[in-house]
């Protein structure tokens, strides 16, 4: 642990649905600036934790602290104008909607755009020239400023997944939750993906990353959570954590042969 | 014809205005002073309403069943305030949009959380309860015999009742409306609202406050629809409760769809399509309403996005994104 206040905090925080527990005593940071991985097998908890962490699914147990200051109770507007952005691993864009305005929607939805801005002449016009170049900035950021004018469900698989990403990044986020954004991406699409997640945590976005793809998460992450079932196992720098034994065993069950 | 669309863009507006002000009114003037212009005043009254209801349940994807519930609150508190105390059209107008909008907002607050279906439903009883009550609160409504002698148009003291300065009362409103939808869904508040539709949690997860948002959009719509209730008070002197039922918020719905949801000059289209096509098929009788039928199924099978598609719209409207 660093010894300045994360910028994120999880304590302790556990969620059952009736019988059925999906996470316990999962305690973790996030640094400012770094780019850590949650990974874990399937079923493991990963993104219960996330929708924890966004206020999708309030804990039944334990806190979310943001820069020192418990958020749990918050609605996910409130979370997401705090600075929290997010990205969805069952693919969520406005599909009837352009890409442009897709992205617009993440620009919009951190500033605000009250109704009585777009009735009174002027009154909406910087705000809007903000949102407008935030939108151009974040299509610019993922590569999809050609195609700004496209329906967005028109786009690829892989293209929309970049949509998602710059409709996040658009909210100006000082952290970045991407769950599972190499879902459904071939090799190539995955290798373009960690550039550019290496890309903004290089101009200064820190990340947090579900993911089930080993080699994009030991390639990009600074620092690695592994869950499984519902547990933290293991928690440290990517060469440490493809060491442990613990989590070796989670991943490829039993052995005793060094598998 | 989309090129030379958008080439007539930068000119839209003063197009817009001529024709309303000018070429309509001349052409109807050629036919008739009478007849024709209260047809034009009801057809303006529905582009209102289809127009509101398009911007929730078209833009923002909360499906109303009771639209026309509050365009007859909007009615009744016009009349029945020029009725009792001879107020002005401007009160008037401004206090049918604060009652229905004010009802609508009420009634959103436990309504706005359910989804769909639901929602639609919910608005559908709501709708029939206000009936109900004004059906039945006979003292203030006179019940089923309706409002009557309700005062033309008195604007500021002048007396606006003749057919054509009617005309001009109720399309000044009618732009007035429209231009309030145009600026909620054309600038980015309306990408925020189509958002709501498409997909709600993730557009709380971007920041939107979809709870208000939902309540805000709903009672705009309803008050408009209240507006619309007014002219239609003055412009034909007599209501009564049967003329804003079930029925009629399915008529308005109708137009939406028909004209393309999520489609602002869809909706204008389809308001006028769906009150012009009934009075030019009068000669046929009891067949006209097969013939409206027919046209609907067929709109809707052949052209299942509109008349004029959202797509569309926003191709001739805004143009493609620039920076």
């Amino acid at each position: 642990m660093s010894a300045a206040a994360p910028l994120l905090e999880v304590r302790n925080v556990a969620r059952r649905y009736g019988g059925v527990t999906a996470i316990a005593n999962v305690d973790m940071t996030v640094d400012v600036g770094e780019i850590t991985g949650v990974i874990g097998p399937n079923g493991a908890g990963k993104t219960t934790l996330f929708n924890v962490i966004s206020g999708f699914t309030p804990p039944s147990e334990g806190q979310v602290f943001w820069k020192g200051k418990p958020i749990v109770r918050l609605s996910t507007h409130r979370i997401a104008q705090l600075g929290i952005g997010r990205t969805f691993q069952n693919l969520r864009v406005f599909p009837n909607m352009t890409v442009f305005d897709n992205v617009c929607v993440g620009a919009l939805g951190r500033v605000g755009f009250p109704a009585w801005r777009a009735l009174i002449p002027g009154a909406g016009r910087p705000r809007t020239q903000a949102i407008i170049r935030k939108t151009w900035d974040a299509l610019d950021t993922v590569g999809l400023a050609d195609r700004a004018g496209e329906l967005a469900a028109n786009l690829s698989y892989g293209r929309r997944r970049y949509l998602e990403i710059a409709r996040a990044l658009a909210t100006a986020p000082e952290l970045l939750i991407l769950d599972e954004p190499a879902a459904g991406l071939n090799d190539s699409e995955t290798a373009e993906l960690a550039d550019l997640i290496r890309r903004l945590n290089g101009s200064g976005a820190t990340i947090l990353l579900v993911e089930h793809d080993m080699t994009l998460v030991m390639g990009v992450c600074h620092r690695v959570v592994v869950l499984a079932a519902g547990r933290k196992i293991a928690d440290g720098p990517p060469a440490v954590v493809q060491e442990d034994a613990t989590v070796r065993q989670a991943y490829l069950g039993a052995s005793d042969d060094g598998a | 014809m989309a090129a030379i669309l958008a080439r007539a863009r930068p000119y839209g507006v003063v197009i817009l205005l001529a024709f309303v002000l000018g070429v309509v009114p001349a052409l109807l003037a050629a036919v008739n002073l009478g007849y024709p212009f209260r047809l034009a005043q009801l057809t303006m009254i529905f582009i209102i309403l289809a127009a509101s209801l398009n911007l929730v349940s078209g833009v923002a994807g909360l499906l109303s069943l009771g639209h026309a519930a509050f365009y007859g609150v909007g009615a009744y508190t016009a009349a029945l305030l020029s009725a009792r105390f001879g107020t002005d059209l401007v009160v008037n107008l401004v206090a049918s949009a604060a009652v229905a909008g004010g009802i609508g907002f009420l009634v959103a607050i436990p309504t706005i959380r359910l989804v769909k279906i639901f929602f639609a439903v919910a608005t559908l009883s709501v709708g029939e309860i206000i009936i109900l009550v004004i059906t039945n609160w006979y003292d203030l409504t006179r019940g089923p015999m309706g409002v009557r002698d309700i005062p033309g148009f008195v604007v500021l003291g002048m007396d606006l009742g003749s057919p054509l300065r009617s005309y001009y009362v109720v399309a000044v409103v009618t732009l007035v409306c429209i231009w309030i939808v145009h600026r909620l869904s054309h600038t980015v508040y309306g990408n925020a609202l189509r958002a709501l539709r498409e997909d709600d949690q993730a557009a709380g997860a971007m920041g939107l406050n979809v709870g208000m948002m939902k309540l805000v959009i709903f009672a705009i719509s309803t008050a408009l629809a209240g507006v619309a209730g007014a002219l239609l008070a003055h412009s034909t002197n007599f209501i009564s409760p049967d003329m804003f039922r079930l029925p009629e918020s399915i008529l308005i719905l109708t137009m939406v769809v028909v004209g393309g949801l999520g489609s602002l000059p869809g909706a204008v289209l389809g308001a006028i399509v769906l009150i012009i096509l009934p009075e030019l098929g009068r000669d046929f009788g009891q067949l006209r309403m097969v013939l409206v039928g027919a046209v609907l199924f067929l709109s809707i099978l052949l052209m299942p996005k509109g008349l004029i598609g959202e797509v569309t719209a926003f191709d001739l409207l805004r143009g493609k994104p620039s920076r």
